[in-house]
């Protein structure tokens, strides 16, 4: 048995050009526990995770996968990591069996014992009827089904999932939240999962950590990063950015914080509900005027916000630098 | 954060893991295998190679046994030329392993083997051995083909078996070579223009003549160019007899294409995988 645990300290990788697409990275994620990775396109995910795999060195720093140095233990990370890599890298023209049967037999296990594994798992993912199909006529789920499968084969203790759930329809997305749920209780395992949703990681993982153009921004667990804002947040939105400006300037003063994102301005306070009277007349008094005015308590989306002072979506869809290692 | 102030050293267990794993040469008959599969799937792939170096054979064949047989004393041009059939039938098949290997790490599957506790040597001998049991087969063909054009071997049967092996040594030898190509660009187009290395290797020597026949520059790239022996070593066999000195050094000259392309790939995949 490792340690299962993930200790991450100071961890670079530079790319040519002076880039450094994980830079001075460190963390930890307990054994047991299922650690969120999360952050935009780019932001140095998945290159954390070729590294913490073995798959490339780092530039500088230390990291220990189940007690194993990734530099110069890389064997032994390899036998106890279970790996699902973004790019789902199976063989088109290779059957599910042909797969699996390699990959038990290559981890040590005698053909028939191989055999035998890979019949559990293709039960387990549900693709026991498809095992005469090259794996290329597979739809999106079914590969990211055998894949998983492919990365428990040896029953590893800590589970590396590269965004699992992307590209999936949302009922696919679900049975992989549970299977990670499942193997997460039955078997014990360690997960480190990344993801761009914030919604994946607020529903699965014990703790996360936001990394933010090669930088952990914040680490932590869900409920508690969201406590740390304050509550709840009142949201007003107008017709154009000057009216949220003079409306943040007048009520800046009645709340614990008040940030703009675009047209509307989130103030933070604790029992948000009382306070609602007070800004609407405040707002009436100096005539401006909101389109809408909304309750809510906070989300991990907040708790990025706050953190890289950006919108998390918005950081998806303009501006994803393009990831450095596929 | 505060867990970052542990030391390091706890973590590391105690009992190391039980390093459980396949033989190394099981796993290389594993990953010849499977690359073997895949080529029964894409036939599509192998027809090419097959047909051109035929083709070469009744090219070289029609339109120069009767111009320049003058060298040979009666013995037949076939026998003579068969050898450039050969060598540039291994030279461009040698290309095969790396475009199996390009191809794997175009569809993610190499990393895939990669994450695995599989031996570096047998990643890459795989579908190295691959190509060579692609290459036999080519070439018992193009040497199947010669015979029914009425090829007369000095030496006899066991002299065309020596042909086929030198062919298969100097194809598999130099399939380091593409293999290098493949695994530091990754790229299916670099890696099939790579193969296009035969061709300087191939007629910078004494390719239609003999090499006493050749003169100024051509005389000199053909005396540094290791192919002239192995040419030398196989056409001495089908024209002459067992020449053990010309066996000897075209023997070194397919290890020398054979060490030094095997060599680089090594380092190839070790820039591959550390400097991802």
């Amino acid at each position: 048995m490792s340690s299962r645990q993930i200790i991450v300290e100071n961890l670079k990788k530079r790319y040519e050009g002076d880039f450094y697409a994980v830079n001075d990275v460190s963390f930890l994620v307990n054994a047991g526990e299922i650690f969120g990775f999360l952050g935009p396109n780019g932001a140095g995910k998945s290159t954390t995770v070729t590294m913490l795999t073995t798959l490339a060195l780092p530039t500088s720093g230390k990291a220990h996968v189940g007690g194993y140095d990734i530099v110069h233990q890389a064997q032994q990370v390899r036998r106890i990591a279970g790996v699902a890599l973004q790019d789902i890298g199976l063989d088109p023209v290779m059957k599910s069996m042909e797969l699996l049967v390699t990959q038990g037999q290559l981890f040590g296990m005698s053909r028939m014992d191989a055999i035998k594994r890979a019949k559990e798992l293709l039960e387990l993912v549900r693709l026991s009827e498809f095992t005469d199909r090259p794996v290329g006529k597979y739809s999106g789920g079914m590969r990211r089904r055998l894949d998983l499968a492919m990365a428990l084969v040896h029953k590893p203790e800590i589970l590396f999932l590269d965004e699992p759930t992307t590209g999936l329809d949302p009922a696919s997305r679900r049975d992989v939240w549970a299977e990670v749920r499942r193997l997460n209780v039955q078997e014990g395992m360690t997960i480190f999962l990344t993801t761009q949703y914030l919604e994946e990681a607020d529903e699965l993982a014990d703790r996360i950590a936001i990394i933010n153009a090669g930088k952990i921004a914040v680490e932590g667990q869900p409920a508690e990063l969201k406590a740390a804002l304050g509550a709840e947040s009142i949201n007003v939105t107008f017709g154009d950015n000057p009216t949220v400006e003079k409306a943040r300037d007048a009520l800046q003063s009645m709340v614990d914080r008040a940030q703009i994102d675009r047209k509307t301005l989130r103030l933070y306070l604790q029992n948000a509900a009382y306070a609602i009277p007070n800004v609407v007349n405040k707002l009436n008094e100096l005539q401006l005027q909101p389109l809408s005015l909304t309750l809510t308590q906070p989300t991990l989306d907040d708790v990025f916000l706050q953190v890289t002072g950006q919108r998390f979506e918005e950081e998806t869809e303009d501006e994803a630098p393009v990831e450095a290692v596929a | 954060m505060t867990a970052m102030t542990k030391p390091i050293t706890q973590t590391t267990p105690s009992v190391s893991e039980k390093a459980k794993s396949m033989p190394l040469w099981k796993q290389i008959t594993m990953m010849t295998w499977r690359n073997l599969v895949v080529i029964r799937r894409t036939p599509a792939s192998v027809i090419p190679g097959l047909m051109i170096s035929v083709f070469f054979l009744f090219i070289y064949e029609a339109s120069l046994s009767g111009a320049a047989t003058f060298f040979l004393a009666g013995q037949s041009y076939l026998a003579f030329i068969l050898p450039v059939s050969i060598i540039s039938a291994s030279l461009s098949g040698s290309g095969l392993a790396g475009q199996y290997i390009v191809r794997d790490i175009e569809n993610g599957y190499f990393d895939k083997l990669l994450l695995t506790p599989i031996s570096r040597i047998a990643l890459l001998s795989g579908p190295v051995f691959a190509g060579a049991f692609m290459l036999a087969v080519q070439t018992a063909l193009i040497l199947g083909v010669a015979m029914l054009m009425g090829l007369e071997s000095a030496t006899g049967f066991a002299g065309i078996l020596a042909v086929l092996g030198f062919g298969l040594l100097l194809g598999t030898g130099f399939a380091g070579f593409g293999v290098s190509v493949a695994l530091l660009t990754g790229s299916a187009a670099a890696t099939s223009g790579a193969s296009f290395a035969f061709f300087p290797l191939t007629f910078l020597t004494a390719t239609f003549v003999p090499i006493n026949l050749l003169e100024g520059w051509l005389k000199t790239a053909a005396e540094w160019n290791p192919i002239t022996y192995v040419l030398q070593a196989t056409r001495s066999i089908l024209l002459e007899g067992w020449n053990w000195e010309y066996i000897g050094q075209g023997l070194i000259a397919c290890a020398i294409l054979g060490v030094i392309p095997f060599v680089i790939s090594l380092w190839a995949l070790r820039q591959r995988t550390s400097r991802k």
